[in-house]
């Protein structure tokens, strides 16, 4: 009886990687395929990104840029902060720059774009600019040769147009002219920003980065040289219903989105599994005509996954530990 | 000549940046002008280099037939076709580029980066094991940032992602300052004896 006791407890300590792996695998395939609806709680590194980005809608004079620093492998996480960002610039009318460094980005902000500007009214060179690829060679000099001039630093965006000659240019020259810069990056990438754009020409920073590069980065989060953080998909879950429940709000009040405010964001949640907006404020349900589409939800249905496979990996730490620790004792009685 | 060349160009252009970071001169500015245009001169050899040298490494594992050479041939069609697709086509949506690009890359790179969760489940089993106290500690620091990374965290209590806030704010600043203090300090030494020509194993050759 003992031994039999004793060799559960062994297997507790001791299961399978396969059997783990195939666990795992289920807890994130089952809540991707069936969605359900979980509450998005927004944090301040978040809502600082969102407050700083509204702050200037409608106005021509400013523009965010937006720095891609990564290729197709951190996509799953990285990707839904962007559509979600874009699509904040192109509800509430913010002039948006955007610009890659890595050959295989290219084709990924070209896909951002065109995913986040279905249905929105905007062109490219007048509401929104692609700079595209630029080697990461050049990569100092031009962040440096922004600060002065950006039409000089960077000359041609990604279709070979002279940026000079572009509309979105008109009343934007260099960093005094930027809204934020947000850095998305798998890396620390974000560090040569604060090192060049803020600490010389004192542009705001905001990183994107992957939930394993979080830790890394929070010393310039906690001194303020990051105005905000996008932390992995979690950022990006709470980005998409801060743009759904402020830049996307139409009322008669409020006809192109309504301002910030902690109390409604506290307070509503956006229920996942309706075709349409809906807001839930107390329990009570507010249906919009806005569709809820899978694009603009992707980070949301992401964090149902990740819920699962966070709880499932604790599940398998408490196994362990329950039968390591069940093991001593049961071996000192023993002996 | 062959060493002391590139260690005169490293010596006076890195000298040279140090005073153009510190003198806001127009000499400097322009000074600074001149070398972005190098640079952009310079950079794209890199590329051409990067597929000589893949398509040499390559080239010779067929030859040779070595052990998975197969791979090679992969290595090299994708290279071959990528290029020309995006060179004939061009690389906007709906050419053959980005059709590659939506499913072959995209899909491979997230799959790569995905069995990052496996590993790291796996590796949590085995490692998070409370043999010690500061097992203990670590045990316990993670499943709170685990569980403050999630709704679900906030939804058992208001205390888990304050914890985790505070785990990363607090402890973790204090080691990653600490590492970085000491990287930073690293960085100028070396630096310096780069500028002042006392390191000079970068130029390769041994001593």
């Amino acid at each position: 009886m003992k031994k039999s006791t004793l060799k559960l407890l062994d297997k507790m300590q001791k299961v399978d990687r396969r059997i783990i792996y195939i666990i795992v695998a289920f807890s994130i395939i089952i809540p991707l395929l069936i969605p359900f609806n979980s509450k998005t709680y927004v944090t301040e590194p978040t809502s600082n990104i969102y407050q700083k980005v509204d702050s200037f809608a409608g106005d021509d004079t400013k523009a965010v840029l937006m720095s891609f620093t990564h290729n197709a492998s951190t996509m799953p996480e990285l990707f839904p902060m962007e559509v979600a960002l874009l699509r904040h610039c192109f509800e509430r009318d913010i002039k948006v720059l955007t610009i890659c460094w890595l050959p295989a980005a290219a084709p990924l902000v070209d896909y951002a774009i065109n995913q986040a500007k279905e249905g929105y009214d905007v062109q490219s060179g007048v509401d929104y600019c692609n700079f595209g690829y630029k080697p990461y060679a050049l990569r100092l000099p031009i962040m440096l040769g922004m600060g002065d001039d950006i039409a000089k630093a960077v000359e041609t965006d990604s279709q070979g147009r002279k940026i000079e000659n572009l509309e979105i240019m008109n009343n934007i020259k260099n960093y005094d002219d930027m809204n934020i810069i947000v850095d998305f990056a798998g890396n620390s990438s974000a560090i040569q920003w604060i090192m060049y754009a803020r600490a010389k020409f004192g542009a705001n920073i905001a990183a994107g980065i992957t939930a394993v590069m979080v830790a890394d980065n929070y010393p310039y989060l906690q001194t303020g040289q990051l105005l905000g953080m996008f932390r992995g998909l979690k950022g990006a879950a709470e980005y998409e219903k801060l743009v759904d429940v402020f830049a996307a709000y139409e009322s008669d009040k409020f006809p192109n989105g309504r301002p910030f405010s902690k109390e409604i964001i506290n307070d509503t949640w956006v229920p996942i599994t309706r075709d349409k907006v809906t807001y839930e404020v107390d329990g009570k349900m507010i249906e919009t005509d806005a569709d809820l589409q899978y694009k603009f939800k992707k980070a949301r249905i992401g964090m149902n996954a990740q819920s699962v496979a966070h709880v499932m990996i604790i599940v398998f730490i408490i196994l362990g530990n329950i039968g390591f620790f069940l093991t001593k004792k049961k071996k000192k009685k023993i002996v | 000549m062959k060493r002391q060349i590139p260690l005169m160009i490293v010596v006076i252009l890195g000298s040279m940046f140090v005073v153009h970071t510190f003198v806001p001169h127009k000499i400097s500015a322009d000074f600074f002008d001149w070398f972005q245009d190098w640079i952009k001169a310079i950079s794209p050899f890199a590329i051409l280099l990067g597929v000589i040298s893949l398509s040499m490494v390559n080239g010779t594992k067929i030859k040779r037939k070595a052990p998975n050479w197969q791979y090679s041939v992969v290595t090299l069609i994708g290279l071959a076709f990528t290029a020309i697709a995006g060179f004939v086509w061009g690389t906007q949506t709906g050419t053959p580029y980005m059709w590659l690009f939506k499913n072959v890359q995209m899909p491979m790179g997230a799959t790569m980066f995905s069995l990052l969760a496996f590993y790291i489940a796996s590796a949590a089993y085995k490692a998070f094991r409370a043999r010690s106290t500061e097992a203990t500690v670590l045990l316990i620091a993670a499943v709170i940032v685990m569980l403050g990374q999630v709704s679900l965290g906030a939804m058992i209590s208001k205390w888990i992602p304050i914890t985790s806030k505070w785990i990363l704010n607090v402890p973790n600043l204090a080691a990653k300052r600490a590492i970085m203090i000491g990287v930073g300090l690293g960085m100028t030494a070396t630096s310096l004896k780069i500028l002042l020509g006392i390191e000079r194993t970068y130029l390769g050759g041994g001593k």
